[in-house]
Order: structure tokens, then C-alpha cells, then sequence
């Protein structure tokens, strides 16, 4: 189900590692969230423009098909290094230990051959959009704008990079738990069962609620 | 041979020739040879290219105007104002464009080649309320309309607006745009029409030019009999598509009439001054910007033109 | 192997990567890549010497999806939704809305969980994300319910139950993930969530006073608030107000002029509306960058699951498999409306095991094509149709079923996600007995089915007028 997981950090190699993608993880979040933020601003603009001057934003939907692949993309790391992304718990919740380990490192395996042939058809969607003897190096360009759209073509594969870099700490995570037998690993998000998972999700709507001000 | 080809939106005249040239291979070559038509099934239509160049399918349309940096010679053929005033005379000059080696060098960078046009006729506007029938009223109008025709309209100070075609009955309805720029059989199968007042029967800015290409490598190791039957079929289809298109045109007429629909004519002199503010400073623009990337863009506008003097001629 | 067999095959092979607790998305997407490259090499009937060529045309392929899949106007509307619900907690609009519920609906019998119900369908109005509305409340309404000595299990259950409204009620991301998929006109599926949404609601509170007069122990009336307190309790819960007609307007204008712009604008400005009340209640930067990184790594769980299935869909295209579902459906020897029963009825056991937005996403585009075919096809007019509709209103009308089907999963044991979450907030609460006092609700939720079944017109009359 939906929802993060907890990663516990410790002294070792792999967990610095964890903590600095993390903080390229949540610089990526953050563009995500601030493209969400001009999504609103972008239509404040677009109707206000359009309601009180007759002036719509030319353009809008183009810049809209623009920022619409960094929000979807983006954060996909940020998201992988919690647990996030949503699954079927059915199966996993009741494993304990090396059996675990396994099929959680199964997962983050099958998971890392796609991303390597997704940055690979990723790259290749950019490249034939890129050319650098055009002007603005574009070959292919937005409808009513002519908005070069390799720079948003670019982000997906290097937010599948960044994704590869994070299951490769998974991986390693999982890998090493899974041959050492280990009960809580680092850097690897752990399993909760649904309940402590909720617990989980009202503690983040406590901290959203103690900002919530004088109600 | 099994190919799939790739289109959008559903059945209609924009696709007939299609449909007709995967009929007469079949045919030709005892069903040896057959084409899966996919109503948007294989790919976006803004991505049929870059699925032509993967090899994703063999065949597939795309509009120029989409994406001018993917196909920019070929946009000679939407530039305003051009004076084609038939489908026949549209089948000409873009089949002549198109065989012209710039074109096809182009297109080669996508591996594709282009197999016949998807003529259509000039792309009059609809709209609500008071007809947009002078300059002056077109000031401020948002405006549905793509390419060369959208850039006609920012000349004399609209505002174009690509609403994605599916979606332009509801941009119109919800005032996102004013006016919408369609051939007649889009404005019949988009709805456009039916929350029109009026139609512009004379305004005649331009039209949008829609390909047909296939993957070269796929074109090639067809055996010598499908290819044979493939490139003897184009014509027969794009007359398939004319007979087609001309039965639609004939109705419209009583569409119009049944819809309450006003045909609004637009003044010589109003159609003068457009065209003297959008067609030529818009069509030396192209020109410069072209030449400067290395196409030989006067040369293209030069066969464009005497096609269609020749054509003309010719009947 | 032909391309249908290749479907199924993939297909269960999906099934599997999801049952041993691969994350969906990105099982979706694998399923879709190999599927492709499947289909790539079976046109060249399996030479080894053209698996290189396979491959190279299925990445590429695939890699195009997460990229011009996403780039859509459309879908710009579920990331303004879930941030427009994060929002509304910092400009203090849950708080206010029980407020008002109360003051106006707690002299029913039950009223303080009637008034409850209420403010969760009002939340709904600024809210896409039912777990969310649910945590909120657990901890606003039943301290207070269990203050004038409610059942302790009742007051959760009305907790959870209510919270489930908000994937109904616009703005919903799951009603834009449906039209997306299923290419339907996403604002017309945004007016039609409004009354069942609202019926929903209704039925909830119909079965709690029903309850609350029968057991007289359950929960009494509270009275004596003077209507100048039940004014003024009104204009901080006013901006959901704006917010509803706000995105009403965007998509259809009831006074006969044009609408105020496309659903997507409307969502946003929406957004802007609860994003300066925040501000006035005293957001500032650190709580707007908490809310935005929470709001991207929310979208981004969801738009990877659209882009992963829609790798899957796009195989599924070359494939033809949906087309050969929807054969196999209409040629089954059983009424339409049994057909439709029994389709409702797996996803509500499907709904037991699994998220909504994964599992619509992964059913709908086989399922969808399979329900259009049994009422006559897209281009059907109502006369000729099965379920007497017209094409484009089946697709609404399924719609909500369907999102109210996900909606019941959120209740249902065993992993109902709501009475977890409504569990989680309440140290004096277990989970068992969350679903004991959710149990009530199962009924209504069958008979809003139901009636959204017999009466058809309940989710039809809106968008019909647009
Ligand atoms: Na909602
Ligand atoms: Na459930």
C-alpha cells in the first residue's frame, strides 16, 4: 500500500551513501514540488490574463506539456529510497529474515534491467530531439511556441540515473542482509505491517497539523 | 508481409485513403500483404515520427505543423495565404515539395519516406456570437489553429491557441478559445459545428499538411511484387480520398443549413488587407529563418508556386 | 506464439511480479518492455539474429512513455489536486468545517456523527486523497463524539467511512485517472462525482440517524446552539465553498453562458484560492517546501504507476489484447447487466488486496473496452444501448461505479487502508475494532451502489447538462 517506510541510517559506507543521494533525491523532489507550484501560478496568470485584459498567456498548454514530464519523473528516486512507490504487501508482510531479503532484493533487481533499458529509450527519445547544428539545438519543438522540448526530454533519463544510483544502494542493501542474515539493515527501507504504517502516516499529519496554527 | 500502421482519433475522410491503400495491397497481392490499421493504439500523434524512426511500426500520418523542428521543410506547404484553392491542386504541390531532395533528405534523418499526402481544404473558422468577419474583430480573437494558419492569425493580433483537435468542441464551449480553425470534416467529427453560429466560407488562410510516411528499411525488404503493389495503389487511393472528400463537401452545404449555421463572406478588401499583412511578411520570415538553417527555402516556395501555376495550366 | 498469446502470457506474468510484492509500477513497465519486445520478435518469427533489433525497438519504445505519455494538459490536474489537499490542512479548513457540520446537523440523533459525515464530504471538496481525510478527522471528531460517550467503535467507524468520500466528490485524482485512461472528457467525469458524492453522504447519514434511533445508546442529540453561532461559524469554512464553484464553473456554467475556462485551470486556481488562505493563516516557507516535497513524492507514486501501465498499455496496443477481451465478453451467453454485476463484484475482491489508483490502472484498460463493447460500442445511442445510455454517458456512468468500488475497498477487511489509518491516529483504538464499527457502512455502500445502478440518472444529470 501506499505510503513510506522507515530507513534506518548507521556508521557504514553504504548509509553515508544512502544519506548523500538522499540530498540529491530531495533537491529533485523540490523541483518537482515547485513545478507543481507554477502549474498554479501558471494558470493564475493564463485566466487572469484572459478574464481582465484579453490577454491569455500564449503558450499556456506548451508550457504546461513541458513541466508536466519533470513532475512525473523527477522524484521517482526520492520516492524509491522510502518505499513509496505502492505494492501489494499481501506476500511480503509475512516474510521475516533471509526470505525477506530475497524477494526484496528480486524486486530491486528486476526493477534496476528496467531502468537501465528505460534510460537507454529515454536517451534516445532526447537524442532525437537534440541536434546541435539547429538553432536552439532543437529538432523538435512545441506547437504554439516552438519551445525547444529536449530539455524536458533530457530530465527523464537522469532521473532514471539517479533511480539506477539508488537501487544500486538497494540492491547492495538487500544483498548484504540477505547473505549475512541481518535482522534490520541499513541504507533499505523495512517492511511495516499496515498498522505501524499508519501510525507512520498520522505522525507526518502530526507535524503538518502542528503548523496548522491557532484552530 | 504484416504491417501496422499508425493514426489517432477514429475513422473518418482524413483517413480514407489509408484504409483504401491497405485494401487494394491486400487485394493485389492475394492478402500476401495486409496493414493493421491502429486508431491511436501504437503511438501519440505527435510521436508517429519518432515511432517511424525507431521501427516501432511501417507507416504512419503526422501533421507538419505539430513539431516545425522535426519537419521543416515541408512547413513551406503550411505558410498562409498560399492560394491553393482545391484538393486536387493541394495533391499537387505538396507531392511536388515532397519529392523535392531537401524534403526527403530530411525525412531520411527519421528514416522514413514519404508515401502521399492527406489533402485537405482550407481551414475556415467557426465560432460564436458576432462573426469575426474584419480585421478589427479578430483583434484578441483566441483562436484554435496550429502552424502557419495560427501565425496568420497573431498577425493581425489573435491569439492562436492548439487545443489538441478531440478537445477543441470543449475549449470552445468553455471560451478557452473563440473561434476554431478546422477542414470541413474536422469541424463535423470534432462537433466544432455544432456549437457554431457561423462559418467563414471565403476566408481560405491556409491549410495543414498531413503526410503519410513509411520506415525505409521496411519499405525496402518488401518483396518486388508488394512494392509494386504498394506504390501502383497511391493513386488509386488518394482518388478514393478526393471522390470522398468532394461527396462531404457537397453535403456541408445542407450541414450548415440544418445546424442554422451562417456562412459569413469576408469582403475583398478586408481579405486584401490580411494578406498583405499576413502572407508575405510572413512567408519572407519563413524564408530568411529556413535559408538560415541551411534548407534552400526559396527554391521550395519557387516549386511550390509554379506547381500550381502548372496545375492551373494543365486544366 | 501469436500476439494474443503473447498477451496472456505477459499478462501473467505481471500478476505474478505484482503478487510477490514487486512495486506496481515498475511491473507494470517491465511486463510492458518484455511484452514489446515479444511482439518485435515475433514479427520476425523468432530469428535469433534479430533479437538485438527486438530489443533496441522495445527499449526505445518504451522509453518514449514516461516522457509524451505525461506531457498532457490533462493530467496537469492531478498534481493540483493533491497539492490543493495539502493545502487545506495549513489553512486550518478541517477544523472549521466539523465546526460548522456541528453547529448546524449535531441536533439529530447521531448528530455529531452525521455532522461528521457532512464535514468529510465538505473536506472531499478540497481534498483528492481519502487516507488523508480519514487521519485528519480521526483526530478532530472522535475525541469529541467519545466526549458526549459514543461507542467507541461506532465513532471510528463513522470515521473511516466518511473519509472514503473523497475520492468521489471533486477534486479526485482517481476520477482523472479514469478519464484519462479510458479518454473520456475529464470534466464531465469531475461534474458527475458531485452527486453521487453527495448521495453517498446522504445514505451515510440516513443509516446513522437510522442507528442512532434505534440504539439509544449509540449517540445522543447535541442542541442548544443559537443561530447566530451557527452563522458565524459559516466564513471559515467559506473557501471550499469558493472552491466548488470554482470548479464547477471551470467545467460547465449552470446560468446557460460559457463555462470559466478548461477543468485544468479551474483546479488551479482552486489551488491558489486554499494557497493564500494559507498564507493568511500563517504558512510560510518552511511549511510551503514541506508541502511541496510531500505533493511530489505523492504525484510522483502515482505518475509512475501511469507511466509503468501505460508502457503496459502501449504493448497491449500491438497486442490487440482489450480487443479480444471485449470479443470474448459480448459473446458470453449472459445479460449485460449480470456481466456488469459480476465485473463489480471481482473489483470488489480485488479491492481487498490491492491500492485503488494500481488497481484501476491496471484493470481498466482491458475492462473498459470490454463494458463499452457490452453497451453496444462507444458510438451507441441510448435506444440501442444495453444499459439504455448513450456511449460517452456509459463511460461516466461506469466510471463512478468503479471509483465508488475503490472507494468501498478503503473499508473493507482485509486491508481496508482507512480503518488502518483511523486505527493508526487512535492509541485507544485496534484495527479490529475500526472494521467492527465499519461494518454498518458495507450496507450503505451496497445500497448507494445499487441505487447508482437502478437510478443512473443520479450520476448522469449533471454532465448531461454540460
Ligand atoms: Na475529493
Ligand atoms: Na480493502
Amino acid at each position: 500500500m501506499a505510503g513510506a517506510s522507515p530507513v534506518l541510517e548507521d556508521g557504514s559506507v553504504l548509509s553515508w551513501l544512502d544519506r548523500k543521494l538522499l540530498i540529491v533525491e530531495r533537491f529533485f523532489g523540490l523541483l518537482a514540488g515547485l513545478a507543481i507550484f507554477s502549474l498554479m501560478l501558471l494558470a493564475v496568470r493564463s485566466v487572469g490574463g484572459r478574464v481582465t485584459l484579453n490577454a491569455p498567456l500564449l503558450g499556456y498548454v506548451d508550457y504546461i506539456e513541458q513541466l508536466m514530464p519533470l513532475i512525473a519523473v523527477l522524484a521517482v528516486s526520492f520516492a524509491q529510497r522510502d518505499g513509496t512507490h505502492i505494492r501489494m504487501d499481501l506476500l511480503v508482510e509475512h516474510l521475516r529474515g533471509r526470505a525477506l531479503w530475497l524477494f526484496e532484493l528480486i524486486g530491486v533487481l528486476l526493477i534496476l534491467v528496467l531502468v537501465v533499458f528505460l534510460i537507454w529509450g529515454s536517451w534516445a527519445h532526447f537524442q532525437r530531439s537534440f541536434d546541435f547544428g539547429a538553432p536552439l539545438w532543437s529538432r523538435d519543438s512545441s506547437t504554439d511556441i516552438a519551445l525547444p522540448i529536449w530539455p524536458s526530454k533530457l530530465m527523464v533519463p537522469v532521473a532514471f540515473s539517479v533511480l539506477a544510483l539508488r537501487l544500486l544502494i538497494q540492491v547492495y542493501g538487500y544483498g548484504r542482509a540477505l547473505i549475512l542474515g541481518l535482522e534490520a539493515p541499513a541504507a533499505v527501507p523495512l517492511v511495516m505491517d499496515p498498522a505501524a504504517q499508519a501510525a507512520a502516516e498520522a505522525e507526518m499529519l502530526d507535524d503538518v497539523e502542528a503548523a496548522d496554527g491557532p484552530d | 508481409t504484416e504491417w501496422n500502421v499508425s493514426v489517432w482519433g477514429k475513422r473518418r475522410a482524413f483517413t480514407e485513403h489509408i484504409e483504401k491503400l491497405a485494401e487494394l495491397v491486400s487485394e493485389k497481392t492475394g492478402g500476401e500483404f495486409t496493414m493493421n490499421v491502429s486508431y491511436g493504439g501504437l503511438s501519440k500523434p505527435k510521436e508517429n515520427l519518432d515511432g517511424i524512426s525507431i521501427g516501432a511500426f511501417e507507416m504512419a500520418q503526422f501533421c507538419a505543423g505539430y513539431h516545425r523542428d522535426k519537419n521543416r521543410s515541408i512547413t513551406v506547404l503550411e505558410l498562409p495565404f498560399l492560394g491553393v484553392d482545391n484538393l486536387a491542386e493541394e495533391v499537387a504541390v505538396s507531392h511536388a515539395v515532397y519529392a523535392h531532395p531537401a524534403v526527403a533528405e530530411e525525412m531520411a534523418q527519421w528514416n522514413a519516406r514519404i508515401l502521399m499526402t492527406s489533402p485537405m481544404p482550407q481551414y475556415n473558422l467557426v465560432g460564436t456570437g458576432d462573426p469575426r468577419d474584419t480585421l478589427d474583430k479578430m483583434n484578441g480573437m483566441r483562436v484554435r489553429a496550429t502552424g502557419g494558419i495560427g501565425e496568420a492569425f497573431k498577425a493581425v493580433g489573435g491569439v492562436p491557441t492548439s487545443v489538441p483537435a478531440p478537445e477543441a468542441y470543449q475549449a470552445m464551449e468553455s471560451g478557452v478559445v473563440d473561434t476554431v480553425a478546422f477542414a470541413q470534416h474536422a469541424h463535423l467529427s470534432f462537433g466544432t459545428i455544432n456549437q457554431a453560429t457561423w462559418w467563414t466560407a471565403n476566408l481560405n488562410p491556409g491549410t495543414v499538411n498531413c503526410p503519410v510516411v513509411v520506415n525505409i528499411d521496411a519499405y525496402e525488404s518488401l518483396t518486388d511484387a508488394e512494392r509494386e503493389a504498394l506504390d501502383s495503389s497511391i493513386d488509386e487511393s488518394i482518388t478514393h480520398y478526393l471522390d470522398n472528400y468532394g461527396k462531404l463537401l457537397a453535403k456541408w452545404d445542407e450541414v450548415l443549413a440544418e445546424k442554422n449555421v451562417q456562412k459569413v463572406m469576408i469582403s475583398d478588401a478586408e481579405l486584401e488587407n490580411f494578406r498583405a499583412t499576413a502572407a508575405g511578411p510572413i512567408r519572407d520570415q519563413w524564408i530568411t529563418d529556413m535559408s538560415a538553417q541551411g534548407l534552400p527555402a526559396q527554391e521550395l516556395y519557387d516549386l511550390l508556386v509554379s506547381t500550381l501555376e502548372k496545375t492551373r495550366a494543365g486544366n | 506464439m501469436d500476439p494474443i498469446e503473447i498477451g496472456l502470457w505477459v499478462t501473467g506474468g505481471l500478476l505474478v511480479l505484482v503478487v510477490i510484492g514487486m512495486r506496481v509500477a515498475f511491473a507494470a513497465a517491465l511486463a510492458g518492455l518484455v511484452g514489446l519486445f515479444l511482439i518485435f520478435w515475433s514479427k520476425k518469427g523468432f530469428d535469433p539474429e534479430d533479437i538485438g533489433w527486438a530489443v533496441t525497438v522495445a527499449a526505445k519504445t518504451a522509453g518514449q512513455v514516461p516522457h509524451s505519455k505525461v506531457a498532457s494538459n490533462a493530467l496537469s490536474l492531478i498534481p493540483t489536486f493533491i497539492l490543493i489537499g495539502y493545502l487545506a490542512y495549513y489553512a486550518g479548513l478541517t477544523r472549521a468545517l466539523f465546526e460548522a457540520a456541528k453547529k448546524w446537523l449535531a441536533w439529530l440523533p447521531g448528530g455529531l456523527a452525521v455532522s461528521t459525515v457532512f464535514a468529510t464530504a465538505g473536506f472531499a471538496a478540497v481534498s483528492g486523497a481519502s487516507v488523508a481525510t480519514a487521519a485528519v478527522f480521526a483526530r478532530i471528531a472522535i475525541p469529541e463524539m467519545l466526549k458526549i460517550n459514543y461507542n467507541k467503535q461506532f465513532a471510528a467507524g463513522v470515521v473511516a467511512a466518511g473519509g472514503t468520500l473523497a475520492s468521489l466528490i471533486p477534486p479526485s485524482a482517481i476520477l482523472v485517472i479514469y478519464a484519462i485512461i479510458v479518454e473520456q472528457d475529464v470534466g464531465k467525469l469531475l461534474l458527475a462525482g458531485f452527486v453521487p458524492g453527495a448521495f453517498s453522504a446522504l445514505v451515510y447519514g440516513v443509516l446513522i440517524v437510522g442507528i442512532a434511533v434505534i440504539f439509544k445508546s449509540v449517540g445522543p442529540p447535541v442542541g442548544g446552539f443559537t443561530w447566530r453561532e451557527r452563522f458565524a461559524a459559516l466564513p471559515p469554512a467559506l473557501p471550499i465553498l469558493a472552491v466548488v464553484i470554482i470548479i464547477i464553473f471551470f467545467v460547465y456554467n449552470p446560468f446557460g453562458e460559457k463555462a470559466w475556462g478548461t477543468p485544468t485551470e479551474g483546479g488551479a486556481i482552486g489551488a491558489f484560492i486554499v494557497f493564500c488562505m494559507a498564507l493568511y493563516r500563517g504558512m510560510r516557507w518552511k511549511q510551503l517546501k514541506a508541502a511541496l516535497l510531500e505533493t511530489a513524492k505523492l504525484t510522483v507514486m502515482i505518475f509512475s504507476i501511469i507511466w509503468g501501465v501505460l508502457i503496459y498499455v502501449r504493448f497491449l496496443g500491438f497486442a490487440d489484447l482489450p480487443g479480444a477481451f471485449s470479443d470474448w465478453i459480448t459473446s458470453l451467453e449472459m445479460s449485460p447487466m449480470l456481466i456488469l454485476i459480476c465485473i463489480l463484484l471481482a473489483y470488489a475482491v480485488l479491492g481487498m488486496f490491492m491500492d485503488a489508483i494500481g488497481m484501476l490502472l491496471l484493470t481498466l484498460p482491458v475492462v473498459y473496452p470490454a463494458v463499452m463493447a457490452l453497451n453496444g460500442g462507444e458510438a451507441v445511442s441510448a435506444a440501442d444501448s444495453a444499459f439504455g445510455m448513450s456511449g460517452p454517458m456509459c463511460a461516466i456512468w461506469f466510471g463512478i461505479l468503479v471509483v465508488k468500488m475503490a472507494e468501498f475497498c478503503l473499508i473493507t477487511p482485509p486491508i481496508g487502508l482507512n480503518c488502518f489509518v483511523v486505527a493508526g491516529v487512535r492509541e485507544d483504538l485496534t484495527v479490529q475494532d475500526v472494521f467492527k464499527g465499519v461494518t454498518p457502512f458495507f450496507i450503505a455502500d451496497a445500497v448507494t451502489i445499487a441505487g447508482l445502478i437502478a437510478f443512473p440518472q443520479i450520476v448522469l444529470w449533471l454532465p448531461s447538462l454540460a
